[in-house]
């Protein structure tokens, strides 16, 4: 079955990453490439002396321009399949290929390379860091590329401009309601220009009001080409995105278009 | 790549201070147990090579390429000493290492004996050293004012002395002591020379003594008992050359056994030495002594250092989510390892560097004590902070290849 993608290689790592550490993915339309390509994936954990499947035996593609809600009760695998494609953990059986490289073949450095390159993460609790300005913050992956000061700075002030956040600039986290903290969240992940956007109960820790202006934010950057994939255990907001994903242990349970897709007014 | 290296160190540093600011009792307090080791052990170093410096000096000022023959029963350097093994070492035993001894220039025969010298109400103990014209030559001494101890004076057995700028200050103070009437050990003498100031040598301070003609030592002072008519009590032999002081030591040795009949296996009844043996011995106790002193100041710094490594075990785990969450933005484990040893040199070298300076204020203040000099230059400095930068990357190297080794989801899920 792997003979149905094409052949995996190094040069597509090296294609990507430009000598100067720039990121080269011409290609943002949907590609004969899918984003990402789970065969059979299984993740085991040993829990006192039990073995536990929490993702046990996921097939699924998403292609490139997609938004995706990956939906589930607390257990039910999404967050340890989440874990996997964006590069924190491996599978133990099957395969993951993420922009047609499979996971398992790379070393901590390659996985650490993967996630600064291709990936852009969104956590419940935004993940900032303390006594540290927005625009730092916003800066941080790009320490882990090599950019100089003056690039980093420069990128993270034009990310946090997109989000609305110019004249936040040296705020630090302390200074910043839950909203524009997760907006700064948001641009420190599209700061690396990422293939697709992972965000993990994004508006977990937000009021319904929040929660709307953020996922119309997910909406229009989905709108500009960037994969969105959410996970979230609330019905609600699942229906911002254009295909529901739901699991159930370790096994998905329904895929499906959003039918009546929310839309946030802008 | 140069510049984003320097550039990636760089934010490491930053990222360091941020970090140490946050904490920052914590981190003066772990900075001090640095601070006092690197402290201790930079002025051990110091103290040591002063010592060393001032000995070797002492030393020195004895005159170079010389060897020391005492009529002292030679056991080797741990050998018992038995009380009755009597010295040996006369006059005609210096002629004939004078005239038998390739090398030799001159041989100072001396003979030594602790006196009152008293002049005009005033009065000193001083060290009268009768001596022979060969002496100042063998030593490098010099008169300031007046002259030396001729061979006249001794062939006459004058009552003239060169004093010591010491003995001199103490008996006549600012004013010129030379014609002056001196009585030593009740025997009047007349001062004719103020030799020049030279400080410590290993017999003693070199600036406190009075020289006399060996003759006349012999003819006014009653000497110890069981000494011959020509007995000596020190002799010194000056050479030409270091070479041929070391052939010209084991030849003196031949020729004394020769001239005493020791048999095989019997103890010499003399003991030669070298100034390089003097050297290499106070050498030998400095190094020993240096050791000591920067063995347990290096105590102190151990503990310092276990300290940095506790600090910054307690940092890895409290910031383990942030580590989780660096990972997940694209930290490679060298990265993160780089982060945490950062930390550590910078909390090293801030130490070092406030150990280093108060060690410098120390070492100010202790030379006046010690009264020798107590070096802290730019060697001892560079070597202070490479030094605690180092101790730093070593106890601070586990707990940062341990942050380096969480997995970065169990350290993102960590509260």
């Amino acid at each position: 079955m792997s003979q149905s993608t094409p052949p995996l290689d190094a040069t597509s790592l090296i294609k990507d990453y430009g000598p100067g550490g720039e990121t080269v993915h011409a290609v943002n339309a949907v590609t004969s490439t899918p984003l990402l390509d789970a065969r059979d994936l299984i993740k085991d954990y040993v829990l006192g002396g039990e073995t536990v499947h929490a993702v046990n035996g996921v097939t699924l593609a998403i292609n490139r321009g997609e938004f995706v809600a990956i939906m589930g009760a607390s257990g039910s695998g999404k967050s340890t399949f989440m874990n996997m494609i964006g590069c924190l953990d491996v599978p133990t059986a099957g395969r993951l290929l993420i922009d047609g490289i499979d996971i398992a073949t790379l070393d901590s450095d390659a996985l650490a390379e993967i996630r600064n390159r291709k990936i852009g993460f969104v956590f419940q609790q935004f993940n900032l860091l303390n006594r540290t300005t927005a625009l730092d913050n916003v800066a941080v992956p790009l320490i882990y590329r090599g950019a100089s000061s003056a690039e980093r700075r420069a990128a993270a002030q034009a990310k946090l401009e997109d989000m609305g956040l110019g004249n936040r600039l040296d705020h630090t986290p302390a200074k910043l309601s839950g909203g524009q903290q997760q907006r700064v969240a948001i641009a420190r992940a599209l700061v690396t220009e990422p293939l697709v956007l992972l965000a993990d109960e994004p508006t977990g820790a937000l009021d319904s009001q929040t929660s709307e202006d953020i996922m119309g934010i997910f909406q229009k950057l989905n709108d500009d080409g960037i994969t969105i994939i959410v996970v979230t255990h609330e019905a609600e907001i699942a229906e911002y995105a254009a295909r529901r994903i739901v699991f159930r242990d370790g096994k998905v349970i329904e895929d499906a278009s959003v039918t009546n897709r929310r839309a946030v007014a802008r | 790549m140069i510049a984003a290296t320097i550039s990636s160190w760089l934010i490491n540093i930053a990222i360091a201070f941020t970090a140490l600011r946050t904490n920052l009792m914590r981190s003066m307090l772990t900075t001090l147990g640095v601070l006092i080791g690197v402290f201790a052990v930079i002025l051990a170093v110091a103290i040591g090579q002063g010592a060393k410096a001032s000995i070797i000096d002492s030393i020195s000022s004895l005159g170079s390429n010389m060897a020391i023959i005492v009529p002292i029963p030679d056991t080797g350097e741990n050998g018992p000493r038995r009380s009755s093994d009597r010295g040996r070492l006369s006059e005609r035993d210096a002629l004939a290492i004078a005239r038998q001894i390739p090398g030799v220039v001159d041989i100072a025969p001396q003979l030594r004996q602790s006196v009152q010298i008293v002049s005009a109400g005033r009065n000193a103990a001083t060290s009268a050293t009768g001596i022979t014209p060969g002496y100042p030559k063998v030593t490098n001494l010099n008169v300031d004012t007046g002259r030396l101890i001729s061979e006249a004076d001794v062939r006459s057995a004058a009552r003239v002395v060169t004093l010591g700028p010491d003995v001199a200050k103490k008996l006549f103070g600012a004013g010129s002591p030379i014609g002056q009437q001196v009585r030593m050990n009740k025997v009047p003498f007349t001062v004719i020379g103020i030799l020049e100031p030279k400080g410590d040598g290993p017999g003693g301070n070199l600036d406190d003594i009075a020289l006399i003609p060996i003759t006349t030592m012999r003819q006014r002072f009653a000497m110890t008992a069981g000494q011959g008519p020509d007995d000596l009590q020190v002799l010194y032999v000056g050479f030409d050359s270091a070479d041929s002081l070391t052939t010209g030591r084991k030849q003196i040795i031949e020729l004394m056994q020769d001239r005493y009949r020791v048999p095989k296996g019997e103890f010499n009844p003399f003991t030669v030495r070298t100034t390089e043996e003097f050297m290499e011995t106070a050498g030998t106790i400095t190094g020993i002594l240096q050791a000591l002193l920067v063995g347990i100041a290096s105590i102190s710094l151990l503990v310092g250092g276990i300290g940095i490594m506790n600090i910054m075990l307690v940092s890895v785990t409290e910031r383990t989510r942030e580590i989780g969450l660096r990972m997940a933005l694209g930290a490679r484990r060298r990265d993160i390892r780089n982060q945490f040893l950062v930390e550590a040199a910078v909390l090293c070298v801030i130490g070092g560097a406030i150990g280093l300076t108060l060690a410098a204020i120390a070492a100010y203040y202790l030379e006046p004590v010690v009264e020798f000099p107590v070096p802290i230059g730019a060697g001892t400095s560079i070597f202070a902070i490479v030094f605690s930068a180092t101790i730093g990357l070593l106890f601070g190297g586990y707990p940062a290849v341990r942050a380096s080794r969480l997995s970065p989801i169990e350290a993102l899920r960590s509260e």
